[in-house]
């Protein structure tokens, strides 16, 4: 909202600095977005909150000052005098949809010279208009009619609209629903299909306004005109808002109709409209009013009880001041005692309807700025979610291990969505309105957007892409809410094992003693044979695996990837935190290297885990060296698999013997188990 | 063996372990001259020593001496050499060395400043005593709106202006549901409300959603932090004390906020909160008193309890503090960018 300097003035005396009225204005609720200078005025730009529709004029800004100052407020008296015929043989209003529109008025004056409006006029309406005004345009003033109208929505705040009475058909007014599709040239020149739901001013034939929104062109004011009539209404704010969004036709009258003007003050603006006109354009005002629909029905009184004030503000506040600042703002005390008080609210503040409304209105003008901020709170204990730590723990592992955490948007293209769901064959979740360009579908697996990263970091020619992201993923699941899983997602540069074993690492930073499991995984999204579907304790963690050159192709990325995800949920589960320490021996361990040969088919874990079955109770770890492979010294189809076991005892030096012992019993059971042959 | 021949062959041994020993050009050669010479099981002064046993007796003495002596011969000569080729390898060494020259730095990776900003600001809400409270992503109107006193008529109710999700796939004839992407993190304080009884201390944190066209300061994705803190005794002036001490924290010196009223359903007074940073005001968001229906919505007694809400926009938090000027840097993830921070 734009106020003029000079325009308060009319309401309110200001003798202070506009400085210190921007400054003050603001710590009450209408935030100062700027003040530009327009000839020998000020326009000021305040900022009014949804709840503060009485701010969208003039004179509800100058009752907040006079209230802040303890001002008088001067209001307009709005008593035209009429002398025409009584308004029923003129013209008459039907209303048809009273829950599109709750209350019209209609006054008429006859014999009005329409004509250019005198200067103050302009000048007022120009400080408001001409900062608004896109750069390079000016703002005109149409004619006095039309002005008037204007300038008594900006001052009071209630839209207001004027008819050529002669254009209407039958010189009457329908409110209406309108019918779908039903065409309306508007005031700007342009026509508009309209739909039911929107709230049309019809003559007998036609739309003549959308109400609340916009005039129409054929029954617009013109240098012609002669008899007018003025409307004044209330229209419902749904189907306002809904009509302007719709047509994206925002105007200062739907932008106040959105909000609500003050009920009462819709007999005011259209007396205040005639007043002017027989001023300034002459013309005879018909007698009397057409007012059809409801009137608002009387405001309910609020009690307010004064220890609520020191109980929500922490600050006691003299009730001689309560009473004077509600009793400024409008409201009307019905009974002022010493623990209670008790008003009605005014018409133009349907926000004020319960106590802590008025707490809010006495805390507000009284100034936050007296509430104190060293007050003591008392502690209180709070310890971390494992859910905190766990994903800490998580970060901490792979930047230690050179990846870049990143952060992508949660929905993705239908192309992107469908390239890898290994979680939920169930189609996506499609959102109403895109997130971003074709961007609709929650995406299933945080896999893809890693990979449309690792694009742009490829076209930027950045080297090392390293990248993981902890982000939910959204799988739905017929007829119920979808279930929201946080992953934890790498897209590396470097080989499977590689990422493999940085999830290892993760695995023991989360002292999770669970062996990772790994099975083949076939998917088009991995390259043959190089997918695998991890689990640990028997129970899915997730996937890993070479991305396929069709997939490379499709997100068109020149380097290859690896790519893993897996499943917070479960290191959650399984992370143990809180390890408890063990005794070490304090006996030198002794190593025994084993390298078995053995068929390509022989799988490292299955001969891993007979070497852990038979190697007995000084074993202290198995590890893997290396895998062989020679086609002419082992023969094809053949590896060898080189690994080491460690062994100690607790209570004594373990001997060569018994090392020995250990390393045939491994030798045999591989031998049995997997027909693996232990080389020299 | 007669005695001269002994001695012809000692001098002869003495002579050779002499040259070879001074002209050894590296360590690794010297170390082969010295087994060959002095090794113990099969060195070759080893096999001359055996050859004294069959010395005569009253030869032995003197060739003992002897032997003894070229021994000592050889030995110093060994010590000579080694000590010239250990000096040489240190010089070179030396010479070679350059400590100016960078070292061998593991890479290390970078959590995204938004992760650091939200682990700081979890951090110093710990301390002021708030839990972490998570919830869901895709809600209800009721914890969305409703419980949140959002009447159907308030403009933020609007279908454009939130993510709503559709009941099936387009082929089977796409609705719009009841569900949406939630558009603050609110809703947790009706989670956890809704199911623990006063007093609650809690912050929640995560992504949020709602439809702006991306630019330098907007995005339809952003992150909030909320707070809630309800006992049977919390004012304005406790909302105003606990934003200051986050600010003080947050800044790492003592500042001032001010509260410029505002607007929010769920809140009531609400307020815009603002910090005083180096001679001026900057807006950190949006505060109040839980309003009186929220409690009633979630079954909370507001004649027995009362308590304040508060949310920051962690990117804003975040680009100020790191100098960003286009949010969408946050989200397009180039490494440059992350390695920065």
């Amino acid at each position: 909202m734009i106020v003029s300097w000079n325009w308060l003035k009319q309401y309110v005396p200001l003798e202070m600095p506009v400085a210190e009225l921007e400054e003050r204005l603001m710590m009450a609720g209408l935030n100062h977005e700027g003040t530009d200078a327009v000839a020998e005025d000020l326009a000021i730009d305040l900022e009014v909150t949804s709840n503060r529709p009485d701010c969208l004029g003039h004179l509800g800004v100058a009752r907040e000052i006079a209230v802040l100052y303890d001002l008088p407020l001067a209001i307009p008296e709005a008593a035209p005098v009429a002398s025409g015929p009584n308004i029923s043989t003129l013209t008459g209003v039907t209303l048809e949809s009273p829950e599109l529109c709750s209350r019209y008025t209609a006054r008429v004056i006859q014999g009005v010279k329409v004509a250019p409006s005198p200067d103050w006029l302009i000048e007022r309406l120009k400080t408001v208009y001409a900062s608004k005004m896109k750069k390079g345009t000016a703002w005109t003033p149409v004619n006095n009619i039309v002005d008037i109208s204007n300038y008594v929505l900006l001052e009071s705040g209630q839209p207001l609209h004027a008819f050529d009475l002669e254009k209407l058909h039958s010189r009457r007014i329908i409110v209406r629903q309108a019918e779908a599709k039903e065409p309306f040239l508007a005031i700007n020149h342009k026509t508009y299909s309209l739909d039911t739901g929107m709230c049309v001013i019809a003559d007998a034939e036609r739309p003549v306004a959308l109400g609340g929104v916009m005039g129409g062109a054929d029954t617009e004011v013109s240098e012609k005109t002669t008899d007018v009539l003025i409307e004044s209404a209330l229209f419902d704010p749904i189907a306002i808002r809904t009509a302007a969004r719709r047509l994206a036709l925002h105007s200062d009258s739907s932008y106040r109709f959105e909000r609500g003007p003050d009920p009462e003050g819709v007999d005011w603006a259209s007396r205040r409209c005639c007043e002017l006109i027989l001023e300034l354009a002459g013309g005879e005002l018909a007698e009397g009013v057409i007012d059809v629909g409801s009137e608002s029905p009387p405001r309910e009184p609020i009690v307010l009880r004064m220890h609520q004030l020191e109980r929500i503000l922490g600050i006691a506040i003299d009730r001689d001041e309560v009473v004077r600042i509600l009793t400024a703002l409008g409201n009307d005390p019905q009974q002022v005692e010493a623990k209670r008080i008790e008003v009605r609210p005014p018409s133009w503040r349907a926000d004020l309807y319960r106590e802590i409304d008025l707490v809010e209105e006495v805390a507000r003008i009284h100034g936050y700025d007296k509430i104190p901020e060293d007050g003591r709170v008392p502690m209180r204990a709070s310890s971390r979610s494992r859910q905190d730590r766990v994903v800490a723990r998580v970060g901490r592992t792979l930047t230690a291990t050179g990846f870049d955490e990143v952060v992508t948007a949660s929905a993705v293209d239908e192309k992107t969505s469908a390239v890898f769901s290994p979680w939920s064959d169930a189609d996506p979740i499609c959102c109403d309105t895109p997130m971003l360009r074709g961007a609709a579908l929650l995406r299933r697996s945080l896999i893809p957007s890693l990979l449309s990263v690792r694009r742009t970091n490829e076209s930027l020619s950045n080297e090392r892409i390293e990248l993981f992201e902890v982000a939910r993923v959204y799988l739905p699941i017929s007829g119920a809410l979808p279930v929201e899983e946080t992953m934890v997602a790498l897209a590396s540069g470097n080989g499977f094992f590689e990422v493999k074993g940085v999830l290892e690492a993760i695995l023991e930073r989360l002292g999770i003693q669970e062996q990772l499991e790994a099975a083949d995984f076939e998917s088009a999204f991995f390259r043959s044979g190089k997918g695998g579907e991890l689990s640990l304790a028997g129970e899915r963690l997730g996937y890993l695996g070479e991305v396929s050159d069709t997939a490379r192709k499709m997100f068109d990325l020149r380097g290859e990837v690896v790519v893993a995800e897996i499943r917070l949920g479960l290191l959650l589960q399984l992370a143990n935190l809180v390890p408890q320490a063990s005794p070490l021996s304090s006996y030198p361990a002794v190593e025994r290297d084993l390298n078995f040969e053995v068929q390509e088919e022989v799988r490292w874990a299955e001969l891993a885990e007979t070497v852990d079955r038979v190697a007995g109770d000084y074993v202290e770890a198995i590890e893997y060296l290396e895998t062989y492979r020679d086609k002419e010294r082992l023969g094809p189809g053949k590896k060898s698999l080189v690994l080491k076991v460690v062994l100690r005892k607790a209570d004594g030096t373990l001997t060569g013997e018994e090392a020995d012992d250990v390393r045939k019993r491994i030798e045999a059971a591989c031998r049995d188990q997997h027909d693996a042959v232990l080389r020299a | 063996m007669a005695l001269d021949e002994f001695l012809v062959e000692l001098d002869g041994l003495t002579d050779s372990a002499t040259e070879s020993l001074n002209a050894a050009l590296d360590v690794d050669s010297l170390e082969a001259v010295r087994i060959d010479l002095l090794g113990a099981k099969s060195g070759r002064l080893k096999a001359l020593q055996k050859g004294l046993a069959a010395i005569d007796s009253a030869e032995k003495p003197v060739a003992g001496k002897r032997f003894n002596e070229a021994k000592q011969k050889i030995e110093a000569a060994y010590a000579a050499a080694k000590e010239r080729l250990t000096f040489a390898v240190a010089q070179q060494s030396a010479a070679g060395f350059d400590p100016t020259e960078p070292g061998c730095k593991p890479i290390l990776g970078h959590l995204h400043p938004i992760t650091q900003t939200i682990e700081e600001l979890k951090d110093i809400f710990a301390r002021l005593g708030f839990s972490v409270a998570d919830g869901p992503e895709i809600e209800d109107e009721r914890h969305n709106f409703e419980a949140l006193n959002i009447a159907r008529s308030h403009p933020a109710r609007d279908p454009l202006d939130n993510f709503y999700l559709q009941t099936a796939t387009k082929s089977a004839g796409a609705e719009r549901s009841e569900w949406l992407l939630r558009s603050q993190t609110s809703t947790v304080q009706i989670r956890v409300m809704d199911e623990t009884p006063p007093p609650v201390r809690i912050v929640s944190l995560g992504r949020v959603y709602r439809p702006d066209t991306a630019d330098a300061t907007h995005y339809p994705m952003f992150h909030q932090i909320e707070g809630l803190l309800v006992d049977t005794d919390v004012t304005m002036a406790d909302l105003k004390s606990v934003l200051r001490m986050f600010c003080s924290s947050y800044l790492g010196e003592d500042v001032h906020v001010r509260f410029r009223p505002s607007f929010f359903p769920f809140t009531e007074p609400s307020v815009e909160v603002d910090m005083r940073w180096q001679d001026g005001w900057i807006e950190m968001g949006g505060a109040g008193m839980v309003d009186p229906n929220v409690f009633e919505a979630v079954g909370y007694d507001p004649e027995k309890v009362t308590g304040f809400a508060f949310g920051l926009g962690v990117e804003r938090l975040c680009a100020r503090r790191y100098g960003i000027t286009d949010i969408r840097e946050f989200f397009k993830n180039d490494v440059r960018f992350l390695h920065q921070f």
